[in-house]
Formats: structure tokens, C-alpha cells, sequence
């Protein structure tokens, strides 16, 4: 099983506490960007393309656990910019833990072996490992040979520590589905807990508007991806959002879910559209035009099958329908029941 | 509205270099959505005669009272501008995600791919990030 049962129990407990209070629109996962800069420049990433006074900027410790409280969401994503570049990321990240929050920490692992020691291995905290394919896809992907070696050695010392380990892909409009059954295998053999996948999107700003995956393209790679799963493969994310990847089920998008806060506050709508920011998660929820967005409502978002937008579709499925709960729960026993 | 056009063109489907002299409100909308989207500082020019050169990263439209904010390039706190304040906007710094796409990188040679991936890395290593 991809996820401890303790997160299960709290996610659970969350959504139905939600649920039984009649709140509608809800936030699962925080998506804390605590800086913009990076020691990458991946071709597809449209997240750090700002002028210099701008990535020198950092969100404050302080500034992230406020977010955090004011959202309250149970589990919190560090992407970026490279979070360990941030000086006081371990800081942050401990205070998050200390809230109980279930961190994922983003990170391309290049500096990850060097700054294991200012963590405590926690139930609270994964490092979650942006690892784009094999060896050749992944150092293509970000630009620089040598990458995937390092990340590969990091995330064994990681494992050797006894951190919670997962990986994070995004896939391209080129991707060769045997190639990434290929390095599922690999990652799985390394001893990660899990993997989390998702496609590329050519949102608003990414500079790489040519390269990202359109909806049936998306369907028919992760068909072919997914499948026939193998019997060792772990997912760390719903088994519904899979089989929404596959074809197999509709969802409407769900940006409230993964709200994003950064160094210019909380951003409208959701993690990948910049339509603008507010100053506060209640000013957020109360002056987004929600409805505007989501696929057949938004053309930027016609194609987007993002898991920040769609995976917490999946969980709403999961505790909102019978049958969702039902598929869930022999998807999460059986995974090779697909 | 008004595009001075006496400017050096950015690169192709770039806005830099560009200035925009907003003639009426809705122009200056225009003008300000164009800002917003664009990944590089700009120099507004306000009707009292002040600069400011900055990151334009987030505006209210409202009927009353739109205005913008702008992270100075130097001074770390935003500044928040009225709309009606500002007599042009032009697009002075480096558009950063011109030219960055997955395309260009694929296309280029080889030895220009290692030039530029070094660059970076080289870049990383002086700010202490590697």
C-alpha cells in the first residue's frame, strides 16, 4: 500500500468532517511555492521564468505556517523553484510536521543528500523526487546530464535514513510508454514508497506551449501506461485520478482543491493559471468566479488533466458515491484489478 | 492605444521593448492585462512624473478604483498604483520565457544545448545553490 494508513485515516477523516459540516468547496492539498528560484532550468517548466529581484524573493517560515493554518488543509506540497534552495526550508518544513500536516517536499534532489541531515525522518514528511523518466528522458527534460544519477544516489540515502521516499513525473507529448513501464520498474527497485504521475499541461505561462499533452492523446499514453499494471507498482496518489488519466472516468476540475500560495499571495484560480492573487484563503474562496474554470468552461483549461486539478476530483468521487468509495477500495486492495 | 513603435524590437512575439501610452481607461486595462502576462519588469511612468521599474504581478478591475501592484526591482516591499495614475507602461526588462521553449531547446546544436546547460549550472554554483 502507496500511503500509510495514518494519512489515510486523517485524509478521510478530513473529507468527511467537510462533508458532514456541509462545506462545499474545501482544500486538500496546500501548494506552498516558497520561492521561484531553482538550480534548473527545465524547458517544459514555466514556473521560474521571472526577472532576478523577483527569485531572490522567499517566503518567510512564519509566512508558510499562516498559509498552512489558514487553509487547513491536511496535506501540504513544496514545489517551487527548488524548495532546498531556500535557506530556511528545513525550519519550514518543521513546523509544518509540528502542525501535523503531511509534507511533501519537492525536489529535484540535487542538493537532497548534501541537506539530509536537517531532517528527521517523520510519517509527516516525503521527500517527493521530480524524476521525468530514465536516465536519458530525465536528464533531456531538465537540461543537464548527470541528474538522474544524482538523484538516484540521493534518494537512497534517503531510503537509508528511513525518510518516506516517492517520486514525481510529468509527462510529455513524446513520452514512450514502455520506456516509463521501464522506469516505474526502476523506481519501484529503488524502494520508493510510491510514485505520483501527471500530465504536462501548457498552461497559461509555461514557455513550452507546443510540447504538453492534449486530453485524448493523454487518455490514450496512459492507457497504454497503465493498463496492465505490475503487481509492484505503488501509486501515491487516488487510484480513481488513474483511471480518470485512462479514459475510464469524467470529472469536472476541482481548483479549490490544491490552492497555491506564494511570494504573491494566493493565486487565482489554481496552481497553474495565473489570473491573479489575493491576500488571504477566504478572499481566495470568496472572489474566485470558480465556475469560470474547469474544462468546457475555460478555454485554458480545455485540455488540462493536471492532477492539481483533477485529483481532488477523485477523492470527492471517492467519499461523495457509493461506487467511487467501492472502486477505490478494490483498486487500493487489488491495484492489478485495473 | 498608443505603441510608440520607436522601440528596439524584443525577439518575435516578445513585448519587450514595446511602450504603451494608455489614451483612456480602457486602454490602460489593455495595457495592464498585457503587463500582468508579461515575465519581465516593466517601467511604469505615473502622471506625477515618478518611475517605477518592477514586476507588475497582480491588478483589480473594478468599476472604481482598479489598480495594480508592482514588486519594485529595488525595494522589496509592492506597491499598489491606480490605474488612473499611470501614463505609460513600458516593457523594459528581459522577457524571461521568450525563447525558452522545449522546441528551441530540442532544435538547437548540440554544442549550443551543453553552452547553455553549463551557463545555467555555472550560474547556480555562484549563487551557492549547487
Amino acid at each position: 500500500m502507496a500511503v500509510p494508513l495514518s494519512q489515510m485515516y486523517t485524509v478521510s477523516k478530513y473529507v468527511l468532517t467537510q462533508k458532514l459540516k456541509g462545506v462545499k468547496r474545501y482544500p486538500l492539498v496546500l501548494m506552498l511555492e516558497p520561492l521561484f528560484r531553482c538550480n534548473l532550468a527545465c524547458a517544459g517548466c514555466g514556473k521560474i521564468q521571472y526577472p532576478d529581484h523577483v527569485l531572490d524573493k522567499r517566503l518567510t517560515p512564519e509566512q508558510c505556517w499562516a498559509a498552512a493554518e489558514e487553509c487547513g488543509a491536511p496535506i501540504v506540497s513544496i514545489p517551487g523553484g527548488e524548495p532546498l534552495i531556500h535557506p530556511e526550508i528545513a525550519r519550514i518544513v518543521q513546523g509544518l510536521v509540528d502542525q501535523k500536516r503531511y509534507v511533501y517536499l519537492c525536489t529535484n534532489a540535487i542538493l537532497l543528500e548534501r541537506k539530509l541531515d536537517e531532517y528527521q525522518p517523520s510519517k509527516f514528511l516525503t521527500f517527493s523526487v521530480h524524476m521525468d523518466g530514465l536516465k536519458n528522458e530525465h536528464d533531456l527534460a531538465v537540461c543537464r546530464d548527470g541528474v538522474y544519477d544524482v538523484a538516484v544516489k540521493a534518494i537512497k540515502a534517503a531510503l537509508k535514513r528511513g525518510h518516506r521516499v516517492t517520486t514525481n513525473t510529468t509527462m510529455f507529448d513524446d513520452a514512450n510508454p514502455e520506456r516509463i513501464r521501464k522506469f516505474f520498474d526502476e523506481m519501484m527497485a529503488l524502494g520508493v514508497e510510491g510514485m505520483m504521475i501527471s500530465p504536462g499541461y501548457s498552461y497559461q505561462k509555461a514557455p513550452d506551449q507546443q510540447h504538453f499533452l492534449k486530453r485524448e492523446r493523454t487518455r490514450e499514453l496512459f492507457s497504454k501506461i497503465l493498463g496492465s499494471p505490475k503487481r509492484g507498482w505503488q501509486f501515491n496518489q487516488s487510484p480513481l485520478f488513474l483511471e480518470f488519466l485512462m479514459g475510464h472516468r469524467e470529472y469536472q476540475c476541482t481548483p479549490w482543491g490544491n490552492p497555491t500560495y506564494n511570494v504573491f499571495g494566493w493565486q487565482k484560480p489554481c496552481y497553474l493559471l495565473q489570473e491573479g492573487y489575493t491576500k488571504t484563503f477566504r478572499e481566495l474562496m470568496e472572489l474566485t468566479a470558480w465556475d469560470n474554470y474547469g474544462t468546457g468552461r475555460n478555454e485554458k483549461c480545455a485540455d488540462c488533466m493536471v492532477h492539481c486539478g483533477y485529483e481532488a476530483s477523485a477523492v470527492e468521487d471517492t467519499f461523495g458515491t457509493v461506487s467511487g468509495f467501492a472502486r477505490t477500495a478494490k483498486l487500493t486492495l487489488l491495484p492489478t484489478s485495473r | 492605444m498608443t505603441d510608440t513603435k520607436n522601440h528596439t524590437a524584443g525577439a518575435a512575439g516578445s513585448l519587450e521593448g514595446r511602450v504603451f501610452r494608455p489614451a483612456s481607461a480602457a486602454e490602460a486595462a489593455e495595457a495592464v492585462e498585457l503587463a500582468f502576462d508579461y515575465r519581465g519588469d516593466v517601467t511604469l511612468s505615473l502622471a506625477s512624473g515618478e518611475l517605477i521599474v518592477g514586476y507588475l504581478y497582480n491588478r483589480l478591475v473594478a468599476d472604481r478604483d482598479s489598480y495594480i501592484e508592482i514588486f519594485p526591482s529595488d525595494h522589496p516591499a509592492p506597491r499598489r498604483i491606480p490605474y488612473d495614475a499611470i501614463a505609460s507602461i513600458a516593457f523594459t526588462g528581459e522577457d524571461t520565457a521568450n525563447g525558452k521553449s522545449w522546441e528551441i531547446w530540442v532544435s538547437k546544436k548540440e554544442s549550443e544545448r551543453q553552452a547553455e546547460a553549463e551557463r545555467v549550472e555555472a550560474d547556480a554554483r555562484t549563487r551557492g545553490h549547487l
